[in-house]
């Protein structure tokens, strides 16, 4: 027996890395099972690709399990060339290139071509992740990264061309100034509608899901919560505003929230630790930021999402975030809450305005001129 | 929390060190073959021209010098002294009523200032204004929690007046008793009676939940985020087992020659919380624990588990400022990349960002790790605690503060 002084005794606290991977890698197997079986009972009325609602669940699987093939298969090439493939030795190694496949699987639309599919893991896993140094360096959230390529390549002519959401059926009333007839509740809840990611459809499910993962430290809530909850109050706020206090407001809520990606992304991609912001009063900033991003991405451009954009950006902007921030305390958490409830207030008000058309384009090229001068 | 109680009194040999990193030059007073009570004076040990005697923990004779490993892991020089087993110690008054001048003057006689040496409690100095005493009466350490509950009970009293003596030493305006809310209740009955009327204020936190709750308590007392020397803040901050000691030293006149140590881990046969005289080799109380569990490599580590020290032999002796030793056997601990989830950040007592000054220094970013107010990290360990990634934070956020001094 002989004393080493390699590193201290440390109990920790129970916590560990690997155990968050494969809870999160659990929900994600739940959210894919899921996907398959919801997808199987709803039949797209535009998309001729399919003939029965077994077709449309195999083809869900076959996506998830392709992607995760492809993704396990690109990082062992990766560590095969590297010449180190000890990582590979116990299935911890596979838990996150099967978590990312299995990810942009979820975020692509049933239509998408398996090339598609597989060009997406190849830009999310290489470009997004490897480049970066691998899981814990990179930058961007790498399923997103894939998602964004996908969607920008492809879009047009491959994805989702005959999917029409709820959120597009929203956006195209309120940009015709049409009335649109609001769902019933239950189909959105249990995810028997249109969506355009495979993945976002049960409101149910991801709940649930968002939940465990909660309790079990995988998400951070003050994070995917704050980014809730500003969603929330945007969308009513917004919603009051173009259609007064009635059920209309309440169902432009309701399909901001509960479909989409907007849940879908507060389970899976807001909190993810190594593209977010590591401070409580970033954490809170980020999640307000692409919050924001998103409505005005829902609102005010053509798109119709937001989300991946929103993330995106945010992560775009989390070194910057990571920066700025010397302290955690109070003083800096009180600056912080009053700062992102300002803005909040802010943004949801001139949307609001803007779409009811109560600021015209003039007004604000002016107070632009104005502020200009000023400056 | 361990229920096993042992002794080890009368040890042959003792070995008590000359110097520590803070004193580092000794001078020595004694002879090989000199005989010496408890409590003689064996030599003083020197920080440019402050003194602080190093006392003998028996009776016995001189048989002369040795070269052995410290608790710091530092090889000194430690006198060597054969017990005869009589206990006979030197004549020192006891004081009713001590003054002020009184309590500081028997402190420094008996050599015990460098009495706390982990975490974030203070030596026992008065070089400067103190404004607040803090005793903390329940100190997590885990696995175990170190805290002997039997021992609070039994010497409630004592460290009541302990903590007093203390407030009289500092001239201090608060006194703060900080205990565990889960404690047991006979142990925290006794201490509340025997604080109550005193003009103490208890503090209730929960311990079991390791978030540094004795440092929110501490920065809740003197309206800011403490600094690494909380004695610069006006705080003097000791366990209740340094009350005691200074009650048997003032009003007792007696000279703490033993002392309680938890010694804990898979290393060992057994558990057990070992009273043993100052100076003891750790392999002998090894041995009489029954020796160790057979395992290739071991850790040992002295002291607090965030902040103590590891040793590469057991060749070493009990000091006073030692009240846990841990045994573990050595497990690869495979590190993992950090997923920045900031727990660290949100766990630091101080508000700094220890994922942020790691990540600096990996980086070398001399200037963010300033911009970081890195030096006020006051090395609880928290971080390293609550990772979940097993990455040592801490020794990242040491290294930082060493590069920019």
């Amino acid at each position: 027996m002989k004393f080493v002084t390699k590193k201290p005794p440390i109990v920790t606290n129970g916590e560990h890395t690997y155990k968050r991977s494969l809870n999160l890698h659990i929900a994600l197997i739940i959210a894919a099972l899921a996907a398959v079986i919801l997808n199987g009972f709803y039949t797209y009325p535009d998309v001729t690709l399919f003939t029965s609602g077994l077709e449309q669940s195999f083809k869900v699987f076959s996506m998830i399990a392709i992607a995760s093939v492809i993704s396990v298969v690109i990082e062992l090439f990766y560590a095969l060339s590297e010449g180190n493939t000890s990582k590979f030795s116990s299935y911890k190694g596979f838990v996150d290139p099967i978590n990312t496949g299995i990810l942009i699987a979820l975020l692509l639309p049933i239509n998408a071509p398996i090339f598609v599919l597989a060009l997406a893991v190849f830009v999310g896993v290489y470009i997004g992740k490897i480049v970066f140094g691998g899981y814990g360096f990179y930058i961007f959230n790498p399923a997103l990264v894939g998602a964004l390529f996908a969607f920008s390549a492809f879009g047009a002519g491959h994805l989702a061309s005959d999917i029409v959401t709820p959120l597009e059926t929203l956006k195209l009333a309120i940009t015709t100034n049409t009335t649109f007839e609001l769902q019933s509740v239950l189909p959105l809840i249990i995810g028997n509608y249109q969506s355009i990611s495979i993945g976002s459809t049960s409101v149910a499910v991801l709940g649930l899901l968002f939940a465990y993962l909660c309790v079990t430290k995988v998400i951070d809530l003050r994070i995917s919560g704050t980014y809730l909850l500003t969603v929330l109050v945007m969308s009513l706020g917004i919603g009051f505003i173009i259609f007064g206090f009635g059920e209309m407001a309440l169902g432009y809520v309701l399909i901001n929230i509960v479909t989409g990606l907007a849940v879908f992304g507060a389970v899976f991609f807001i909190s993810e630790t190594v593209s977010t912001p590591t401070s409580r009063e970033t954490k809170l900033i980020y999640a307000v930021t692409v919050a924001i991003l998103m409505m005005v991405f829902r609102t005010l451009s053509s798109n119709v999402e937001g989300l991946i954009y929103a993330v995106l950006f945010g992560n775009m902007i989390t070194p910057f975030l990571n920066r700025t921030v010397k302290h955690s305390n109070k003083k800096a958490l009180l600056k912080t809450l009053v700062g992102i409830t300002i803005a909040v207030v802010g943004v949801t008000f001139i949307i609001g305005f803007m779409l009811k058309g109560q600021i015209e384009e003039s007004s604000i090229n002016a107070i632009v001129v104005t502020l200009g001068g000023i400056l | 929390m361990i229920n096993e109680y042992k002794s080890y009194l009368e040890p042959k040999f003792v070995y008590l060190p000359l110097t520590d990193p803070t004193y580092k030059i000794a001078n020595v007073k004694v002879e090989e073959g000199d005989a010496v009570l408890v409590g003689t004076v064996l030599g003083y040990k020197y920080k440019g021209q402050i003194k602080l005697p190093v006392i003998s923990s028996v009776s016995g004779t001189v048989k002369g010098f040795e070269e052995l490993q410290d608790r710091f892991g530092k090889t000194v020089d430690h006198c060597v002294i054969e017990n005869n087993m009589e206990d006979n110690q030197i004549e020192l008054k006891a004081f009713e009523n001590a003054s002020t001048s009184q309590v500081r003057a028997r402190l420094l006689e008996l050599g015990l200032e460098q009495i706390n040496v982990d975490g974030i409690f203070t030596p026992l100095k008065f070089d400067r204004p103190i404004k607040h005493v803090v005793v903390n009466a329940s100190f997590t350490n885990e696995p175990f929690l170190k805290t002997d509950y039997l021992f609070v009970n039994e010497y409630a009293e004592h460290i009541a007046q302990g903590i007093e003596l203390l407030k009289v030493a500092a001239n201090a305006e608060t006194v703060t008793v900080i205990a565990d809310k889960d404690m047991e209740p006979f142990a925290f009955n006794s201490l509340g009676e025997a604080i109550v009327d005193k003009d103490m204020r208890l503090e209730t936190v929960k311990l079991q939940k390791v978030n540094g709750s004795d440092v929110k308590v501490i920065s809740k007392l003197i309206k800011k985020p403490v600094s690494p020397d909380l004695l610069s803040d006006g705080v003097l901050y000791v366990k209740v087992d340094t009350a005691k000691i200074v009650y048997d030293a003032v009003v007792l006149g007696k000279v703490s020659n033993s002392r309680q140590v938890a010694i804990t881990g898979d290393g060992i046969k057994e558990n057990v919380i070992y009273e043993v005289v100052v100076g003891t080799k750790l392999s002998e109380i090894v041995s009489d624990l029954g020796g160790y569990n057979e395992v290739d490599e071991m850790v040992l580590h002295y002291g607090s588990f965030t902040t103590g020290n590891q040793l590469t032999t057991d060749e070493t002796s009990i000091t006073l400022n030692v009240d846990t030793i841990n045994f573990q056997e050595y497990i690869e601990l495979e590190e993992d990349v950090c997923t920045k989830c900031g727990e660290c950040n949100d766990v630091c007592p101080v508000g700094i960002l220890p994922q942020n000054i790691m990540d600096a220094e990996m980086r070398n970013v001399n200037e963010r790790i300033v911009d970081l107010d890195t030096g006020a990290c006051i090395e609880c360990g928290l971080c390293t605690y609550t990772c979940p990634s097993n990455i040592n934070v801490l020794e990242w956020v040491r290294r930082a503060k060493r590069r920019v001094g």
